[in-house]
C-alpha cells in the first residue's frame, strides 16, 4: 500500500538537487497538452500494484480523459509527492492520511479532497503460537516495523493505545521493509504490515497467523487524494473533475472486481505471471477497506482521531486547524 | 633589506599556510551561504523545499541543545569507525595475498570485481535480514563499501615496489618480514593511504545506507525521520553533519598521511 517507502539513498542527494534547481530556470512539470487535456502527473507513493486498481480502471475506461485529464502515474516516494503538491509543482498526489496533518504542521498547504480507503490499512501480524489476539497481548513482544515514521508507525501506536499500552511497553525493532522475512526467520515476534498485503502472502505460504487490524479498534483518516490550497482557490473545477473521475474508478472497481483485476494486468508489470490467487486476494481484501456508504467522504471523527494519535506520539507539537486539512466539497457532483 | 626582521622559520611558514587555508575555507563557506540565500530570495522557495541558512542554523541549535544530534552522530560514527577497521584489515590482508600470489589473484579477482558491480543499496536489506537490524549489519555494510578501494590500492602499492629494491633486500639476506616492514610497507604506503582516503568517505555512505534500510538511531535515521515529518531544515542539518563527518575522516587520513610520509618530503632549509 502507499507508504513512506523511504529507506532509500536518494534522501541524501535531494537537498543538493533542490539547491541546484534553485539556480536553474524554473520549470513547470504540469503543462497543458493540446488541445484541452490537462496533464496530471500523479504520485502514487508506492510501486505499481493491484491496490491501485481504481486509478487503472479510471484510466482504462476513459474517466480521466472524459474529465479533461491526461493522467500519468508516478511511482515516486510519498513524501516527495506531498512536497511537490505543496509547492504547487503538481496538483494531486495519493497519500496516507497521517501525511496531511504532518505536512500542514510544517506549513505545507496541502488539502485532502477525496477519501479512498475508509479503513486504515495498517495491521500487526504474528504467528498463532504467539497468542496475540488483542492489542494488549502485544505487551513485551518484539515487533518489527519498517521505520519509526509513516503509516506503519502511526498505526502501531494507535493500536497500542487501543490496548492501553505505550511504545515503551514493547520492543520496537526498525527493520526496513523486510517484515515477512524477519518474522519467518524468527527475528521478530510480530510485524507491522498492511492488512491487505503481507498477511495474505504469509497465509498463501502456509503459515498460520493472527492479524490485528488497526481499523478494528480506531477509525483513522486513511489513504486518499490531496491537492493544494492554490489549486482549490484558482482551479476548483480541476479538483472536482479529478475527484469525480477517481470516484468513478473506485465505484467500478467495487462493482466489478473481475474487470478491475484484468485491467490491472495492463498496468502492473509481471501481474499476469504472478500468483493470480494471491494477487486477486490482495485486491479483494483491499476492496473491503474501500467499501463505504459515501464514497470519497472524509469522516471528521477519523481526522480528530488521527490528530490525537499524532499529538500523543509527539509528531505534532500542537493541534492544527483540521477544517483546513480536508474537505468534502468536491466529493458530491456539482 | 630589513636586517632587523627575524628569519622565516618553517614553523612561521606553516602557520601562514594554515592561516591562508582557514581564510579560504571561511570565504568559501560564506560564498555558499550567500548563494543559498540568493537562491531562496530569487526563487521564492518555501522552507519545506529549501530552508534558509538561518532556519537550518536554528534547527541545528535545537538538536544540539536537546542532545539528539550528538546521540545520532555518536552512533553513526561508531558504525563508520568499526566498518572502516574491519574493511581496512580484511582488504589489506587479502590485498597482500593477491599481490603476492598470481594464482590467488586469478582465483579470487573475478569474484571480487563482480561483487563491486552489485549496488550496496541492493544487498543492504539482505544484510539486515541476515545479521539483524542492530549495529552489526550497518558495520558490515560500511566495511563492504570500504573494502574494494583499500584492496585495490594495497595491491597496486605493493606491486609498485621496484624490482631492484627487492634484489637489494635479497642480496642483504633480508627475511620476508624484514622485506615487508622495511621495503614493501613504506613503498606501498602512499598508494595505500590514497585508498584509505576514499574508503574513509565511503564508510560514511555505507553506514547511512544501512541506517536507511532499518534503524532507530544514527544520522541516516534522522534524515528519514525528518523527511517523514517534512522537517527539511532538519534534513539539511543531518546532511551537513554527514558531510562534516566525512570531511573530518578525510582530514584525519590526510594528517596521518603527512605524519607517516614525512620522510618523503624534501629536507627544508631554515635559511634560504
Amino acid at each position: 500500500m502507499p507508504n513512506t517507502r523511504s529507506m532509500k539513498l536518494f534522501a541524501l542527494i535531494i537537498p543538493f538537487f533542490i539547491t541546484s534547481c534553485a539556480l536553474a530556470p524554473s520549470t513547470r512539470t504540469v503543462t497543458t497538452s493540446p488541445p484541452e487535456l490537462t496533464n496530471i502527473r500523479l504520485p502514487m507513493g508506492y510501486i505499481p500494484s493491484v491496490q491501485y486498481a481504481p486509478f487503472y480502471v479510471a484510466m482504462e475506461k476513459g474517466y480521466f480523459k472524459e474529465a479533461g485529464l491526461d493522467v500519468e502515474f508516478d511511482y515516486s516516494f510519498e513524501t516527495d509527492g506531498v512536497s511537490l503538491v505543496a509547492a504547487n509543482e503538481l496538483q494531486f498526489a495519493v497519500v496516507s492520511g497521517e501525511q496531511v496533518p504532518l505536512a500542514r504542521a510544517q506549513g505545507l498547504p496541502v488539502v485532502y479532497v477525496l477519501s479512498w480507503w475508509k479503513d486504515y490499512p495498517v495491521a500487526v501480524t504474528a504467528f498463532e503460537n504467539e497468542n496475540i489476539r488483542q492489542p494488549a497481548d502485544l505487551a513485551g513482544k518484539k515487533i518489527g516495523i519498517p521505520g519509526l515514521f509513516g503509516a506503519s508507525y502511526v498505526g502501531l501506536i494507535a493500536l497500542l493505545n487501543a490496548g492501553g499500552l505505550q511504545e515503551k511497553d514493547i520492543i520496537l525493532d526498525s527493520i526496513g521493509f523486510n517484515q515477512v522475512e524477519a518474522l519467518v526467520a524468527g527475528q521478530e515476534q510480530a510485524i507491522v504490515v498492511y492488512a491487505n498485503n503481507e498477511p495474505i502472502q504469509l497465509e498463501a505460504k502456509g503459515y498460520a497467523i493472527d492479524t490485528l487490524r488497526v481499523a478494528d479498534y480506531v477509525q483513522l483518516a486513511s489513504n486518499g487524494l490531496i491537492t493544494n490550497e492554490a489549486t482549490i482557490a484558482n482551479n476548483p473545477d480541476l479538483v472536482r473533475r479529478m475527484v469525480q473521475a477517481t470516484l468513478k474508478g473506485i465505484s467500478d472497481t467495487l462493482n466489478n472486481p473481475d474487470e478491475a483485476f484484468e485491467i490491472c494486468k495492463k498496468y502492473v508489470e509481471g501481474l499476469s505471471s504472478a500468483d493470480q490467487v494471491v494477487q486477486r486476494q490482495i485486491l479483494d481484501t483491499s476492496i473491503e477497506f474501500w467499501k463505504t456508504d459515501q464514497l470519497g467522504y472524509s469522516d471528521p471523527a477519523a481526522w480528530e482521531n488521527m490528530q490525537q494519535v499524532l499529538l500523543d506520539m509527539g509528531l505534532l507539537a500542537q493541534p492544527i486547524e483540521l477544517n483546513k486539512a480536508f474537505t468534502n466539497d468536491f466529493v458530491t457532483p456539482k | 633589506m630589513d636586517l632587523t626582521s627575524t628569519p622565516k622559520t618553517p614553523t612561521t611558514k606553516r602557520w601562514r599556510v594554515i592561516n591562508r587555508t582557514v581564510w579560504l575555507i571561511s570565504l568559501s563557506v560564506v560564498f555558499v551561504i550567500f548563494i543559498w540565500e540568493v537562491a531562496i530570495r530569487l526563487g521564492n522557495f518555501p522552507s519545506f523545499i529549501l530552508p534558509s541558512p538561518q532556519q537550518v542554523w536554528s534547527r541545528l541549535l535545537q538538536v544540539l541543545a536537546d542532545g539528539s544530534l550528538l546521540r545520532h552522530i555518536t552512533y553513526t560514527l561508531g558504525e563508520v569507525v568499526a566498518g572502516l577497521a574491519i574493511g581496512i584489515i580484511t582488504a589489506t590482508v587479502l590485498g597482500y595475498l593477491l599481490a603476492k600470489s598470481p594464482a590467488v589473484e586469478r582465483l579470487l579477482s573475478p569474484y571480487i570485481v563482480a561483487s563491486q558491480s552489485v549496488p550496496i543499496v541492493a544487498i543492504a536489506p539482505l544484510l539486515v535480514i541476515w545479521f539483524g537490524s542492530g549495529l552489526l549489519s550497518k558495520v558490515l555494510i560500511s566495511a563492504l563499501i570500504v573494502f574494494f578501494p583499500v584492496l585495490v590500492n594495497t595491491m597496486v602499492g605493493l606491486r609498485s615496489v621496484p624490482e631492484d629494491l627487492h634484489d637489494l633486500m635479497r642480496s642483504l639476506l633480508a627475511t620476508r618480514w624484514q622485506t615487508l616492514t622495511m621495503l614493501e610497507m613504506p613503498s606501498a604506503l602512499p598508494v595505500f593511504l590514497g585508498g584509505l582516503r576514499i574508503g574513509a568517505t565511503l564508510a560514511v555512505i555505507g553506514a547511512v545506507v544501512g541506517e536507511f534500510v532499518g534503524a532507530d538511531r544514527g544520522l541516516g535515521f534522522l534524515i528519514n525521520r525528518a523527511r517523514g515529518q517534512y522537517d527539511t531544515a532538519l534534513v539539511f542539518v543531518a546532511v551537513i553533519t554527514l558531510v562534516l563527518l566525512a570531511l573530518s575522516l578525510y582530514g584525519s587520513v590526510l594528517m596521518l598521511e603527512k605524519r607517516l610520509l614525512a620522510w618523503q618530503r624534501p629536507i627544508e632549509s631554515s635559511h634560504r
